[in-house]
């Protein structure tokens, strides 16, 4: 190397704002430099999962060799997943979105011409205001899924006027979240590093994702300092390393904990004083649970009576080290706020709050904001009707399966124009075919995406997003027992003609005359968030350890205080709800027995391995070696009755759609479900490893929704099975 | 062929749009004020006594009950009741912030601390 390239490189490496630069020789000692590497290690925030743990990149001349996890940020338990490290090929995968692009032919035929980017913020500019004049602001939808520069891109729909601003938790954990918020005025945490006794209803968290409640489950199992008792109708690898599995009937779980809350209350061993000083409604509970013995239960579950009675005094003797665990997505049935309801109201009276190993509110940081005036409200109610449907549940989230009946119904109001921030709702959505109609009934719609995904590939213009890897985010709080602040840098410079959100947002924003909203630079932005850190150069300590924790967490007991206002109505803990009684709901969980499937027919549940979880995994060429396509479970006596042998080609119908994929029979699922990963069968042919590989379970899920969260009800689909 | 209007479907007609045009205006009507910018003044003007360690102590949208935002706006006082609210913030600011502050108030639906 001559000293000029040698300049040039090392140049480069320091270069890199704010990063570690640690450019050297690659050469054992006494060997001839064959080449002079500048290597960098750059720490970041990984955007694989919504997990957000601290990486540390590794560069070498400008290309990204590794990632490697960030001991100094405790939520990431020193760890980092294969999806994690799966990250490099989101900028190096060849079938990455590069370049804008403008569709030529029809919807779905997937023929389209490069464009500059000036040229498609004109088009989809142009097809906004002219959706804007027709049909007024709301007349367009803005959905997006949660990333740290999606408030850009909302900020843009909620400046234009919309109030359509719709978010992806009622297809994941929206029942979860408000059983927990309208019992504790909050969704905590779950201290499963410090639990005794761990009780989960199909939260298959040590396959289906990974998160620092995976790793301290499988520190609790290996160590055997929990006790881990699961319940799911298939046999997963959390039930393998369960202390005892029940293959539990479908969409009983609630009976379950509300035999478990009769055993508790009838035997008195509730904490009687936590009860009284801190919660309210404990004598309406008392009597409503009253006729739900472990028998009636063991009937409706098909779990024994003696074993729920056994659960239930250990559950109460543990306490209050003792948790029913919440899970993740909550997306499953009609009656899921109902059974996560049933789950909060255990965990408080057995006294299971704000002490170690049990539910700690989660603790937090406050960051600094950029102030500027903001737009007016939009006028229009939402098109989600979510007052009507849903007034309890979280009106910044919407409902995304009430908004896509009321789009195709055009009520209240005509919807004509989607702009989609780094969401799938092809995939996301059940009953894939009715979201193609409300595409088709579409005006405009534009996407912005790292990929071509499914949805990608029905827009009108595409938008490509620079990966995390070759942007600057907002800096970020991840509350928790161990609330720290993370900061994502670009590691690399874009490789293509890509642009971050915030830039998308103002190319745009430009041309509807919303400039004003968005006169700002990242740097900018990240400067008023991080300022007032207490650290000595807040700004300087991101870039160098990509994190900053702060002191005196995990705290136990803040809650803990005869005088505390928990953040409900009552301003104690609610076992029973007067604001659900007055929205018209029940205000203690009601069990309805679920319906069960006809003679010839199956319950279709759904899942995920950790490799891919969300469906914008799948076509990643490094996690699709783990799990190139998906299969369909079915037990054995079922298999055979059908005629079908492992590994067969099976074609499976619903009401809604008809998919193919191969047969996996085992006994690892009861005889009256069948099971598949969600993710696979893509339309997009960009998705070029999952295209027409395995199947959509979005095919064939038919539209069912919880009644008070608006969550997607995902598991009641009944499905017909035959050997093709 | 135009089929001639007649009497009842002109009256028919109008009473269709006077019924539209009233649900309309009874389900888009303006609210009182505007949450958004209600937060944007909160931030900007009562924030800077009432951030957390500042002189008037730390004050959030959750700090007081609806009722007691309510009353604490009708009743129109700041400082102990030494001074007008109106000193600080325009009618319509503080219109805005009152919205906000009821829509997030400690016992509200949709709590919110410190305006995030």
């Amino acid at each position: 190397m001559d000293r000029r390239k040698f300049l040039k490189v090392a140049a480069g490496g320091a270069a890199g704002a704010g990063v570690a630069t640690t450019g050297f020789l690659l050469t054992t000692a006494g060997e001839k430099p064959a080449s002079v590497v500048a290597r960098r290690e750059v720490p970041t925030t990984c955007e694989m999962c919504v997990n957000k743990c601290s990486m540390i990149a590794v560069v070498e001349d400008g290309v990204i060799k590794k990632l490697n996890p960030n001991p100094e940020n405790p939520k990431s338990r020193g760890m980092l997943c294969a999806r994690g490290n799966a990250g490099i090929q989101q900028v190096y995968d060849p079938s990455r979105l590069k370049r804008p692009l403008i569709r030529v032919g029809a919807r779905g035929e997937g023929k389209w011409r490069p464009a500059s980017w000036e040229e498609a913020f004109d088009f989809a500019a142009q097809k906004l205001a002219a959706v804007k004049e027709k049909y007024g602001p709301q007349g367009s939808l803005w959905s997006s899924t949660e990333s740290f520069q999606e408030s850009f891109f909302k900020s843009l729909g909620l400046a234009f006027g919309s109030p359509n601003v719709e978010r992806h938790p009622t297809l994941c954990l929206a029942s979860v979240n408000l059983a927990y918020s309208l019992t504790y005025g909050t969704m905590p945490s779950f201290d499963l590093q410090n639990a005794k006794y761990i009780i989960i209803s199909g939260a298959n968290r040590l396959e289906s994702f990974i998160t620092p409640d995976t790793m301290d489950l499988i520190q609790s199992a290996t160590d055997r300092k929990a006790r881990l008792i699961y319940l799911d109708p298939r046999f997963t690898v959390t039930a393998a390393k369960a202390d005892e599995w029940y293959p539990i009937k479908p969409g009983t779980d609630l009976a379950f904990i509300l035999a478990m809350l009769r055993v508790i209350v009838e035997e008195d061993r509730f904490d009687k004083e936590f009860v009284s000083t801190y919660c309210v409604g404990f004598e309406q509970l008392a009597e409503h649970v009253k006729p739900f013995t472990p028998e009636w239960a063991a009937f409706e579950t098909e779990i024994p009576a003696k074993e729920i009675v056994r659960i239930a005094r250990e559950f109460s003797d543990a306490a209050p080290r003792a948790v029913y665990y919440a899970g993740r997505r909550s997306s499953w049935y009609r009656d899921d706020f109902s059974m996560r309801r049933a789950q909060a109201i255990l965990n408080a009276i057995v006294g299971s709050w704000d002490r170690q190993g049990g539910m700690v509110p989660n603790g937090k940081v406050e960051l600094g904001e950029l102030l500027f005036l903001p737009w007016d409200d939009p006028v229009a109610p939402r098109a989600d009707e979510m007052d009507k449907n849903f007034p309890l549940a979280a009106k910044g989230d919407g409902a995304y399966l009430t908004l896509r009946e009321n789009v195709l119904a055009g009520t209240p109001y005509p919807v004509k124009a989607w702009m989609v921030h780094k969401q799938d709702p092809m995939n996301m959505l059940p009953d894939q075919a009715k979201t193609i109609r409300m595409i088709e009934q579409m005006d405009f719609i534009g996407v912005i995406d790292i990929q071509m995904s499914d949805t990608a590939w029905y827009a009108d213009v595409i938008f490509p997003e620079s990966t995390f890897l070759e942007r600057q985010d907002p800096v970020e709080i991840l509350p928790g027992i161990w609330p720290v602040v993370v900061m994502r840098q670009p590691v690399i410079p874009p490789l293509h003609d890509t642009k971050p959100t915030l830039e998308i947002v103002q190319g745009l924003a430009k041309r509807l005359n919303l400039s004003q909203y968005f006169d700002y630079t990242i740097e900018q932005w990240v400067h008023e968030q991080v300022k007032d850190l207490p650290v000595n150069l807040p700004l300087e300590h991101l870039k160098q350890h990509g994190v900053y924790v702060p002191p005196g967490f995990p705290k136990y007991g803040t809650t803990l205080k005869p005088e505390h206002r928990f953040v409900t109505k009552s301003g104690k803990i609610e076992l029973f709800s007067e604001r659900l009684k007055e929205a018209g709901y029940d205000p203690l969980p009601v069990y309805q027995s679920p319906q069960q499937p006809p003679a010839g027919k199956l319950r279709l549940i759904l899942g995920r391995r950790a490799y891919i979880t969300q469906a914008n995994s799948t076509n990643n060429p490094w996690l699709s070696s783990f799990q190139p396509e998906n299969d369909l479970w079915l037990h054995p006596t079922v298999a055979e009755n059908m005629g079908i042998q492992d590994g067969d080609k099976v074609e499976v119908s619903s009401s809604v759609g008809t998919v193919r994929l191969k047969s996996r029979v085992t006994q690892e699922i009861r005889p009256d479900c069948v099971f598949m990963l969600h993710g696979y069968g893509k339309r997009s042919k960009w998705q070029r490893l999952v295209y027409g590989v395995g199947a959509a379970d979005a095919q064939i899920l038919e539209t069912a929704w919880d009644k008070v969260s608006g969550g997607a009800a995902f598991h009641e689909t009944f499905v017909k099975v035959r050997k093709v | 062929m135009n089929k001639k209007r007649t009497l009842k479907d002109t009256i028919k007609l109008l009473a269709v749009t006077i019924i539209l045009a009233l649900s309309v205006t009874v389900a888009w009507s303006k609210p009182k004020g505007n949450e958004t910018k209600g937060r944007f003044y909160f931030k900007q003007t009562c924030k800077s006594c009432h951030a957390k360690g500042a002189s008037g102590g730390e004050i959030t949208p959750m700090s007081k009950t609806q009722a007691q935002w309510e009353r604490y706006f009708t009743a129109g006082k700041h400082n102990k009741g030494t001074e007008l609210l109106s000193k600080h913030l325009k009618a319509e600011q503080l219109n805005d912030a009152w919205v906000y502050l009821v829509n997030h108030a400690v016992d509200s639906p949709q709590p919110e601390t410190c305006g995030k």
